[in-house]
């Protein structure tokens, strides 16, 4: 059989195999270095948050029999076969659940107001003066960096138990959150047409209204709705700490061991979210393609 | 000076002949109109199906500003070492969910990515698999691992990686799914098989994209862990949600702020690596 | 009347504009000439208040309008309307709402944000549009429109301000021939009808003799030639222009009459 290929002289293959040998060997013992230090942090966080493998494998199969029960009815039969049993509190919980998405809205709305009237003052290209960006940016991080969750502590404190709390705090963390990309956005526009219509006497409002608003304004509602989205899950869990919606339910379901209560709520609530995420994807991929049809 | 001037003497004609562009677009007033209509409808039944006030809104206010002048200055009390302590213990739950949860989602990633895995009924099951766990929030999660491995930060990091793996799964997958076509080609054309071609096609490819999702995701359950101590999953939240019901105002300014300096510290970091790693900047979004 | 005195404008160390006086007389059409870099678009956005100067003032009608401010600095910004090369419309509105823009100065605020036009803020759009005979447009997204209309519709936008002088940047500079007649005849006719004072950044020093009463040659941010399209020598066309001068100046085409040239050809 012959090649077509030339061989080369072997210390000519030697030489360069050596070199490429140097190279590979650079980057294993970076790569083994870099290693090293992580099974370092693990081995160190490990220790820290009392990671215990064995208390793991001893009770994994709880966690599949945890699983396995709350498909179970109280009288012991499998829930499927009595669905009305199941689902017994179906219209309360809707009830719930239906709260849940009103908290998730009204966070969603009010948060998506406020982080609009900020977004502009955190944009370089809008608001060259150093200090009010400085302070519109901090603000938005705060709003963003404080879980909302410890927003609904504090505030069920000051406002009382329900859903009040509730939609404050998931409009608080929505102004941080939507207030940045809002910003991004804003910074990424043609700024030419913002500039005509400054340059023929327009104030700051209107150049924004008739300047950046059309080329951000898809954006900005595809970011709303995606946020909306994460809103609801996160409304979810905001009767844990008293602040109205399904988790009040849910949280007792699972400390009191309402074994197939959790199972029916937590499908109720994982259907609901999935329903919204379909729904808020179709609406933003018409968002999109509109955009660019026209 | 110029005389004053009429430079559109002849604008009553001109508009008189085209009342369409006069009257505007009806339609387009219509739809957004009935629009706005729509939500302020839904939001005025919302606020009252929730019951907002005035009043509550006012009295909460006031209270919250006494709060808020009760938290000045921070202080952690004698209470420093504790609040550090658990303040590791919410990085590490962070970086070892993160991490587990990577490591899991991998493979995952891989079996929901439709150009890996031509079998459609794997692939859709596994996003479905994926969507569920993503439908369920982290503090949800905590209290189902709590009931395994009894409270404590255990759960924390188990709960921090189930949540994370519906979030990673997804991710990884649409990556792998976005990833060039071309080199996988490549390696199909001399001869290799199509676990070489994930092996030497996809994988270099994504590896960085898939580093540098994860490290943004460290920075972002690093806020998740400081909560799970809320329902008792180990970290900060315990304490500050201990300091919140006892009304210790300053003690709970204090965590905020030592939870605001870590989560920043943690971007910092976490972004040096991603430049170090990939080589710039890419978020996902 | 507009004066410009001592008027300099820094950027970092580089002097864009350096020590300009100028006076400007009402219903005058002014040419600024001058390779790119030389200051010409920093000049016109100082007298807009796009940029504010370093040092000097800038006078209409002896009030300072460099120390404006607010509703007053938008009140001065209608009257001396902006044209550009780019033309700087909004392309995702559509033509009659872009050339409203140049209403918003005339009307309250919170009744330009909701979109509520006056009729005879549109009476005026549309008659705008109609004097150059684009009111079949009025209704299309601005993107959609050729360059030579989108310029058509940023002067519309400029005439609707009713202002008293037009600065314009380098309105031709991204069109083709026949648009930049287009262009260039309706900012004429703007000045000739309405004695619309005309500012006119101008690359190409055959248009420029073509149309404008009085040419300004700038080069490194300083006034080096002033006075009538006749006077400008070769020599003086050499400096503006540097090595660049045999080409801008064998630019022109054979079809059109060469009048400034010949002129300066029979001085020299
Ligand atoms: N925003 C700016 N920042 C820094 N330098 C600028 C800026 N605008 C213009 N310049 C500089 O000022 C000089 C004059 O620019 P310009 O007025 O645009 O010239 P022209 O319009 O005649 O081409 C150039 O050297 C340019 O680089
Ligand atoms: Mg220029």
């Amino acid at each position: 059989m012959s090649h077509a290929t030339i061989r080369l002289p072997d210390h000519q293959i030697e030489l360069l195999s050596a070199g490429y040998r140097r190279e590979l060997a650079q980057r294993r013992r970076m790569a083994l270095v870099g290693f090293v230090i992580l099974m370092l942090a693990v081995l160190l966080s490990g220790f820290v948050a009392e990671v215990r493998p064995g208390v793991l494998f001893e009770n994994i199969g709880k966690f599949t029999s945890y699983f396995g029960r709350i498909f179970y009815l109280d009288t012991g039969a499998l829930v499927f076969t009595d669905i009305g049993e199941w689902f017994w509190g179906f219209w309360k919980w809707g009830k719930q659940l239906i709260d849940t998405l009103l908290i998730a809205y009204l966070g969603t709305l009010f948060g998506a107001i406020f982080a609009f009237l900020i977004c502009f003052s955190a944009a370089i290209n809008l608001t060259p003066q150093a200090g009010i960006r400085f302070a519109a940016r901090r603000y938005l991080e705060f709003c963003r960096t404080v879980p909302e969750i410890v927003f609904a502590l504090i505030f069920v404190v000051a406002f009382g138990l329900g859903p009040v709390p509730g939609v404050l705090a998931i409009m608080i963390h929505t102004i941080g959150a939507l207030g940045k990309l809002f910003a991004e956005v804003v910074e990424n526009i043609d700024m030419k047409p913002v500039e005509g219509i400054v340059a023929s006497g327009g104030t700051r409002w209107q150049s924004i209204r008739y300047g950046v608003l059309p080329q951000v304004l898809p954006n900005f509602a595809s970011y709303a709705l995606l946020r909306f989205e994460i809103n609801v899950r996160g409304a979810s869990v905001m009767g844990f700490v008293g602040a109205g919606g399904i988790g009040q339910d849910l949280i007792e379901a699972i400390r009191k061991f309402y074994y197939s209560d959790v199972s029916a709520i937590l499908l109720m609530i994982i259907a609901t979210v999935m329903v919204i995420d379909i729904a808020t994807e179709r609406l933003r991929h018409r968002l999109i393609t509109m955009e660019q049809g026209r | 000076m110029i005389p004053p001037r009429d430079l559109f003497p002849d604008r009553a004609a001109v508009s008189a002949r085209h009342p369409a562009i006069m009257a505007g677009s009806r339609r387009a007033q219509i739809i957004g109109w009935a629009l706005v209509a729509l939500l302020v409808a839904l939001t005025v039944l919302s606020l009252s199906r929730l019951e907002f006030s005035f009043a509550r809104l006012g009295s909460g206010l006031v209270q919250l500003g006494t709060f808020l002048g009760l938290m000045i200055p921070p202080s952690p009390g004698a209470q420093l070492a504790t609040f550090s302590k658990a303040l590791a213990e919410t990085v590490a739950i962070a970086f070892l969910g993160t991490l587990l949860a990577a490591i899991l989602s991998f493979p995952i990633g891989f079996l929901a990515a439709r150009n890996v895995m031509t079998n459609r009924v794997v692939q859709f099951m596994t996003r479905r698999f994926s969507d569920s766990i993503r439908g369920v929030d982290t503090l949800i999660w905590a209290l189902i691992w709590i009931n395994v491995v009894g409270l404590g930060p255990f759960a924390g990091v188990l709960a921090i990686m189930t949540s994370d793996i519906g979030s990673f799964s997804k991710l990884y997958s649409e990556a792998i799914e976005s990833v060039d076509r071309k080199p996988s080609e490549g390696v199909i054309s001399t001869g290799g098989s199509s676990l070489h071609a994930v092996r030497f096609g996809i994988i270099p490819a994504v590896l960085p994209v898939l580093i540098s999702q994860t490290l943004y995701y460290f920075e972002s359950n690093t806020r998740s862990a400081t909560i799970i101590g809320i329902v008792g999953a180990g970290g900060i939240g315990l304490h500050l949600a201990e300091m919140i019901r006892t009304f210790e105002w300053d003690r709970v300014a204090f965590i905020i702020l030592m939870v605001l300096a870590t989560v920043a510290l943690i971007d910092f970091v976490s972004s040096r690596l991603r430049l170090a790693l990939v080589g710039q900047r890419t978020t996902p979004v | 009347m507009l004066e410009l005195h001592s008027v300099t404008r820094r950027f970092g160390a580089n002097r864009a504009v350096d020590n300009v006086s100028l006076a400007i007389e009402p219903g005058s059409f002014v040419g600024v000439i001058g390779r790119s870099g030389a200051g010409k678009s920093t000049l016109l956005r100082m007298i807009n208040r796009l940029l504010d100067p370093t040092e000097g003032s800038i006078r209409w009608n002896g009030r300072d309008v460099t120390q404006l401010k607010g509703a007053e600095l938008r009140a001065w910004r209608m009257r001396c309307a902006m044209v550009f090369q780019q033309f700087n419309i909004v392309g995702r509105l559509d033509v009659l709402t872009n050339v409203l823009m140049g209403r918003l100065n005339h009307m309250s605020e919170p009744r330009s944000l909701l979109k509520m036009w006056r009729a005879e803020d549109k009476a005026i759009a549309i008659s705008a549009l109609d004097q150059f005979d684009m009111t079949a447009l009025a209704g299309q997204r601005a993107e959609s429109l050729s360059g030579g209309q989108q310029q058509r519709v940023a002067i519309c936008r400029a005439l609707v301000q009713e202002p008293d002088i037009i600065l314009a940047d380098e309105p031709i500079a991204s069109l083709d021939p026949r648009n930049t007649r287009l262009v260039m005849d309706a900012l004429l006719r703007l000045n000739r009808h309405f004695g619309i004072t005309i500012v006119c950044n101008l690359h190409d020093l055959d248009i420029a003799k073509d149309y404008c009463g009085r040419l300004v040659g700038m080069a490194q941010g300083r006034v080096v030639f002033d006075g009538a399209p006749d006077s400008l020598t070769e020599a003086a066309a050499r400096e503006l222009y540097g090595l660049e001068a045999d080409e801008a100046m064998t630019m022109i085409p054979a079809s059109q009459p060469i009048t400034g040239l010949q002129h300066a050809a029979a001085a020299a």
